[in-house]
Parts: C-alpha cells; sequence; structure tokens
C-alpha cells in the first residue's frame, strides 16, 4: 500500500511511534500466551503486557552506587530510540517505509543491534556481578548471532540486486517466496532473530536460575520498562523483516498480520521446544553450524547470479 | 564445609535469595570466566530448632512435629519417628498398616520424584519439561489427598501403625493413576535420554566416579547414579518392604543424565510397587497400641527417603518425652559432592548439578556451628539480645 503518511503522525502515531509501541505490547502478549498455551499453562490476560509496563512506569527507579549516572539513565533511552529509529525504514503493517534510501538494510541492522549494545553498556555500567557476566554474555551472544543474520538477510538483497528494504519487499511480492529458494536463510534469520532478542533457547545472558537478570538485574521502574518496551518493538521489526524478505513481502495491513503471525508462531514453538543453550553451545552453534551454512548459501547464490545469465541462453530461456 | 577464598578473585554469588533456589542457602562460587574453579557452601539460614523442641513434647506429639521437618518428604519422616518409637516399645505394627505405609511413601516418592524432575529441567532453562512434569505431578497429589485428606502433611502414620485405610473406590484410583502417570514417565524418560539440547546440558555434566561418590558418602540417587548400591529399602527392609520388596535401580555413569534416569527408573518401581500393595494388601487391624512411656532405651531408625537414606536416632529415658532426637537428613551427606564435583564446570552448569542432587535445604538446617574458638565469653539474655540490635544497626 502507498499510503504516505504526513511526517508526524509517521513518527509519532502511526505506523511508527504508539500505535508501533502498542504492537510491540501486543505481540509480547501472544508470545507469552502462545508459550504459555504450549506448554499447558493458562498464560497472562491481553493487557497484562501493558499493565507491566505502566507498573513499572510508576514504580521507583532505584540508581545504584558506583554507575555513571548519565549512562545509567540514557542507555534504556538510546536503545529504546533506536528500535524507534529502525521502523522507519521497514514496511511495517505493509505500509511503505516512511523513509527509504539505498543501503538503508545495513543501517536498520546496525539500529537493531544498538538494543544489545546498550544491554551490554548497561551490565558493564553497574558492579553487579551479575550484570557484568550478563553483560558478558550478551556481547558474547552479540558476536555469534550477528554475522550468520546479517549474511541471511543479505540473501534476498543480493538476489534482488538492491540493498534497499522497501525495494527487495516489494521484489520479494512478486515471484518465488525466498523461503522456498533459500530455506538455509529464512532459518538461520529466523533463530538468528531468537538470539537477537534474548529469546529460549537463547537466554543464556538473561538465565534467571544462574545470574538472576544477567544485565539488566540492577535496572529497577523506568529503564527497565523502557528495556522491555525497547525488545518489544525490536520483535515486531525483526519478525517485519523477515516476513517481508523471505514470505514474499507484503503489500497490505491483512498479509502483514497473517505472516507476522505465522512467524511468531513458529518462534514460540522453538521457545518452548528446547533446553537452555549454554553461552558456550550458543557460540558453537552459530559458528560451527549456522555460519557455513549461510555461507554457503550466500556462494551459491552468487555463483548462481554470475551463472544464470550464462545458462539461460543454453536452456532455450 | 566453607573453604577459604582469597579476596580478589570473581566470586558469583548465589544465595541466600536468589531466583534458583526455591529454599535459603549460600553458594559461592570463584569464577575464571565462565569456568568455576572454587565451591563454598555456607547453610543454616532456616535452622528452626526441631529436634530440640522433640525433647519438650510427648511422644506422640513429636511424631506430629518431626513429619514437618520437611515439606516434600514428610511421610517418611513421620514413618522413621514411628518405626522407632515402636522398636523401643517392642511393638509391631500390623502387617495392613505396613503395607499402608510403604504404599503412601512410594506416593511421595512418585511426587517427589516428579517434582525434582521439573524443578532440575527448570535450572536447566526447559521450562516446558517443568510445567508438563508438575502438570501430571497433581495427579499423585490428588492421589494422596483422597487418601489421607492432604496433599503435604499426610499424617498417615500414628505410633504402632497408621490411621487411614484403603477402600476399593481409593484402590481403583490408585491403579487408573499409576497407568496414567507410567506412560506419561516413559514419555519423559525418552525427552531426557534423547532431547538433543537437554543432553547438552546433562550429559558428562556434574560426572561423579564411584570412588568419588563413595569417598564422599554419596546416598539416593545421587549415589546410586554413580553406581552405589545402596539403597534401605533393599539393604535391610523396613516397614512393609520384607513383604514387598524393591529392585535396585543403579547406573554408572555418574553424570546429571545419569542421576536423571536412575529417578525416572526409581518411578517406574514406584508404580510396580504401588499396584502390587493396592492387589495384595494384607487384610487386618489398623494399629497397635503403643504405651504412652517409652522403655529407656536408645535405637536407630532407617528409611529411604526420596533422595536417600534418612536416619533417625532416638533415646528414651522411660518417661512419656523423649530424651534426645537425632536426625540426620539425605541432603546434607550430598553437599560434599555438588561441592567437589562443581570445580571445573561452567558456571551455567552450577543450577543444574545444585539440583542434581535434589537438595532439601530446610530439612537439613539442623546444626549452628560457632567459628569463633578464641573467645569463649558467655552472654546473657539481655546482653545478646543488645548484640543483636548494635549488629543489624
Amino acid at each position: 500500500m502507498n499510503i504516505t503518511f504526513p511526517i508526524y503522525v509517521a513518527l509519532l502515531f502511526f505506523p511508527g511511534g504508539l500505535f508501533l509501541m502498542a504492537s510491540g505490547l501486543f505481540t509480547e502478549y501472544i508470545d507469552r500466551k502462545l508459550v504459555a498455551r504450549f506448554q499447558n499453562r493458562v498464560g497472562p490476560r491481553w493487557f497484562q503486557p501493558l499493565a507491566d509496563f505502566v507498573k513499572l512506569l510508576a514504580k521507583e527507579e532505584i540508581i545504584p552506587t558506583g554507575v555513571n549516572k548519565a549512562l545509567f539513565v540514557l542507555l534504556p533511552i538510546i536503545a529504546l530510540t533506536a528500535a524507534l529509529t529502525a521502523a522507519l525504514y521497514v514496511p511495517l503493517f505493509g505500509f511503505k517505509p516512511v523513509y527509504s534510501f539505498s543501503g538503508d538494510l545495513v543501517v536498520t541492522l546496525y539500529l537493531l543491534s544498538m538494543m544489545t549494545l546498550c544491554i551490554g553498556l548497561a551490565g558493564a555500567n553497574t558492579e553487579d556481578r551479575f550484570s557484568l557476566v550478563g553483560a558478558t554474555r550478551a556481547l558474547t551472544q552479540l558476536f555469534s548471532y550477528e554475522a550468520p543474520f546479517l549474511l541471511a538477510l543479505l540473501g534476498p538483497a543480493i538476489v534482488l540486486g538492491t540493498w534497499n528494504i522497501g525495494e527487495i519487499n516489494a521484489g520479494a511480492t512478486s515471484g518465488t517466496w525466498f523461503i522456498v529458494l533459500q530455506p538455509i536463510g529464512f532459518i538461520v534469520a529466523l533463530i538468528g532473530l531468537m538470539g537477537k532478542l534474548e529469546l529460549p533457547p537463547f537466554d543464556a545472558p538473561e538465565a534467571e536460575t544462574e545470574i538472576v537478570a544477567g544485565a539488566l538485574t540492577e535496572y529497577s521502574g523506568r529503564g527497565f520498562a523502557l528495556f522491555k518496551l525497547g525488545r518489544d518493538v525490536e520483535l515486531v521489526i525483526g519478525l517485519t523483516l523477515i516476513a517481508s524478505f523471505y514470505l514474499g513481502g507484503f503489500t497490505n495491513p491483512l498479509d502483514f498480520l497473517w505472516k507476522t503471525l505465522l512467524l511468531l508462531f513458529v518462534t514460540a514453538a522453538l521457545q518452548s521446544l528446547f533446553a537452555r543453550l549454554r553461552i558456550d553451545q550458543t557460540v558453537g552453534l552459530w559458528w560451527r553450524s549456522g555460519m557455513i551454512l549461510v555461507l554457503l548459501q550466500l556462494v551459491v547464490i552468487i555463483l548462481g547470479t554470475y551463472l544464470a545469465p550464462l545458462v539461460r541462453p543454453l536452456l532455450g530461456g | 564445609m566453607t573453604s577459604p577464598v582469597s579476596p580478589e578473585k570473581f566470586i558469583v554469588p548465589i544465595g541466600p535469595q536468589h531466583p534458583a533456589l526455591k529454599e535459603p542457602g549460600h553458594f559461592e562460587f570463584t569464577v575464571d570466566g565462565e569456568i568455576v574453579t572454587n565451591a563454598s557452601a555456607r547453610l543454616g539460614f532456616v535452622h528452626r530448632g526441631m529436634e530440640k523442641g522433640t525433647e519438650s513434647r510427648t511422644w506422640v506429639q513429636g511424631l506430629y512435629l518431626m513429619e514437618r521437618v520437611c515439606g516434600i518428604c514428610s511421610h517418611v519422616h513421620a514413618m522413621a519417628f514411628a518405626l522407632g518409637v515402636e522398636k523401643l516399645a517392642g511393638v509391631q505394627a500390623p502387617p495392613r498398616a505396613q503395607a499402608i505405609r510403604v504404599l503412601i511413601g512410594e506416593l511421595e516418592r512418585i511426587h517427589s520424584h516428579l517434582l525434582w524432575l521439573g524443578v532440575a529441567a527448570h535450572e536447566g532453562g526447559f521450562d516446558t519439561l517443568f510445567m508438563f512434569s508438575w502438570r501430571d505431578r497433581e495427579t499423585v497429589m490428588e492421589l494422596l489427598e483422597t487418601i489421607s485428606g492432604n496433599r503435604v502433611n499426610y499424617s498417615a502414620n500414628v505410633l504402632g501403625g497408621v490411621k487411614i485405610d484403603i477402600d476399593d473406590k481409593q484402590k481403583d484410583a490408585l491403579l487408573k493413576g499409576m497407568d496414567f502417570l507410567e506412560e506419561r514417565t516413559r514419555h519423559y524418560l525418552k525427552v531426557v535420554t534423547e532431547d538433543e539440547t537437554f543432553l547438552g546440558r546433562t550429559r558428562n555434566v556434574g560426572k561423579m566416579t564411584y570412588e568419588e561418590a563413595d569417598t564422599l558418602g554419596a546416598i539416593g540417587p545421587t549415589g546410586r547414579a554413580s553406581g552405589i548400591q545402596r539403597d534401605v529399602r533393599v539393604n535391610s527392609p523396613y516397614a512393609g518392604y520384607p513383604d514387598f520388596p524393591v529392585k535396585l535401580v543403579t547406573a554408572t555413569a555418574g553424570d546429571l543424565e545419569a542421576r536423571f534416569v536412575v529417578r525416572i527408573e526409581e518411578l517406574f518401581e514406584s508404580y510396580r510397587l504401588v499396584r502390587e500393595i493396592v492387589e495384595k494388601l494384607p487384610p487386618g487391624d489398623l494399629a497397635a497400641r503403643v504405651p504412652r512411656r517409652i522403655p529407656e532405651g536408645e535405637t536407630i531408625s532407617r528409611v529411604e527417603a526420596p533422595r536417600g537414606e534418612l536416619f533417625y536416632f532416638m533415646k528414651s529415658n522411660g518417661s512419656d518425652m523423649p530424651e534426645r532426637i537425632k536426625v540426620r537428613t539425605p541432603s546434607l551427606c550430598n553437599w560434599a559432592s555438588v561441592l567437589v564435583t562443581a570445580v571445573g564446570h561452567k558456571l551455567a552448569d552450577m543450577p543444574m548439578i545444585l539440583a542434581g542432587i535434589d537438595p532439601c535445604f530446610s530439612c537439613n538446617d539442623r546444626i549452628v556451628t560457632v567459628t569463633d574458638h578464641a573467645s569463649s565469653n558467655q552472654m546473657s539474655w539481655e546482653s545478646l539480645r543488645q548484640y543483636g540490635i548494635e549488629y543489624y544497626k
């Protein structure tokens, strides 16, 4: 859908801004509810993420001793801002991206990484031992999933010859879905997103039975609420990216809805299927199999794009 | 049990309040990156003075107090106490009572092992298994409630026998419940031995050889997973176990996976035993008469709790109150194995290694050690109170 919203509307209300935050909270609800149902639990009510958010905002924010106060306060804001900014370049709800330029895919991916970076810094900023271990793990995890995740999203970009998210989305709409053409890339991208959001089984950085809440142990009140909201927004954006790249893109909100919900269903199922991976197992998984698989696919794609013009005349195409 | 650690090391404290621990205990893991290089434990946060408490209660009241030593294995405590008192008094409980004691003891083992399966899975971040095993555990909890009226402290024992009987309707419910649980447990055995991610967290983790387990005095399923052939139910059968023998379940690997397998195999043995008792429940009285004053003497009473050997020492001075009751719960014997096996593992493995012995903190907090040997000044109640106020100021 090629509706262009006035810039303030797009930034503050729809499709970015408030509406995006609301859909982030809603996505969190669906995720939690699905995981709960898979685990044979009742699960939360629909307003639970919002209630949590409001409750956290209303609570006192405790700034522990020994931290850099400015950093402590600013990091959650930066994390949320980065996630919200990333939303400008993706085709949210099936609408045309608010901003776009050639190469915005790379910028978006960097903005999405800001969250993990902020969490890592937030953990390293405090003196708490659980936070320090959590921060180390969060950053270790960043280095393991980031490269395969990036390469997995580059697959469709290389085939379509553009690094502009809007154009990739448009390109994906016509022709065969990339999930069929590049199944490895799809799997790596989806699992990479779970690693990025520290969802189980990649929740070693915040494994509650070991290090309480990981890097965010010292956060309470507003800062914690913003981090949580940022992560929800990032979940929406991540699902949007993968759905638009691999599930044939979308042109209207309905298309967007069923494709992202389908992806969410799959991630929720994956979340409830496995035991938590240790951080060394996570790194091993990404660098031993994820990276090699996605590189292999990339080589095939590049060879394919070069060889296709040569082969096509021979096939009489 | 505490070993000295130099202050410049990076120590990760777990407890007394920590999401991994449902009861208070304090552990300090010295880590080098993610690798644990030293581990120490401090217990005693929930010392309740129950042994002393029995000395000012009658034998009958003591039974109810001792049942509350542990919330999970309440029946074995009452059974150990009742068996000891009966031995002192020279009374033999009727066969039907002994069989019902075993029946409830096995139901309790089922509920305890299923609970542990869930907790251990949760410590490894496998919440789905946690939720499912606890859902199925409700079956046995409801059976216990149908039989005794209570979910936790069944209060089935009296001195000289039991106070509850099993009727035909309850027998049917028991058989049906065992069928359901057996089917579910088969599935869980498959999960813990075949699920790749879970095996990644359990196989070769927390490995304890037979020699180590023997030296450290590991007991119960923890020891049996390392090949230690020790089970009070088999070695010196008590209550109804001479009539309803159990098979000793052991494994040789000694890692966490073996501990899972041993406990799950024990579940099958318990299901079989419950069915057998239900079918061949001997007829007769439920309780024999026990005198109010217990003859002078001392005895020990040993039973197999879900976590291992539970040991009671009892001394009577001929009055209606005990002279001394000493309880040693199985968790206490297994702590050393945790602290030794922890070294060299990753920090992420600590919760599972801790949970691997199925620790029960409240029941093993029994001793208060005074480490300050140098000064031996006595404090009056008033000065102790003042000291407390000053200390926490």
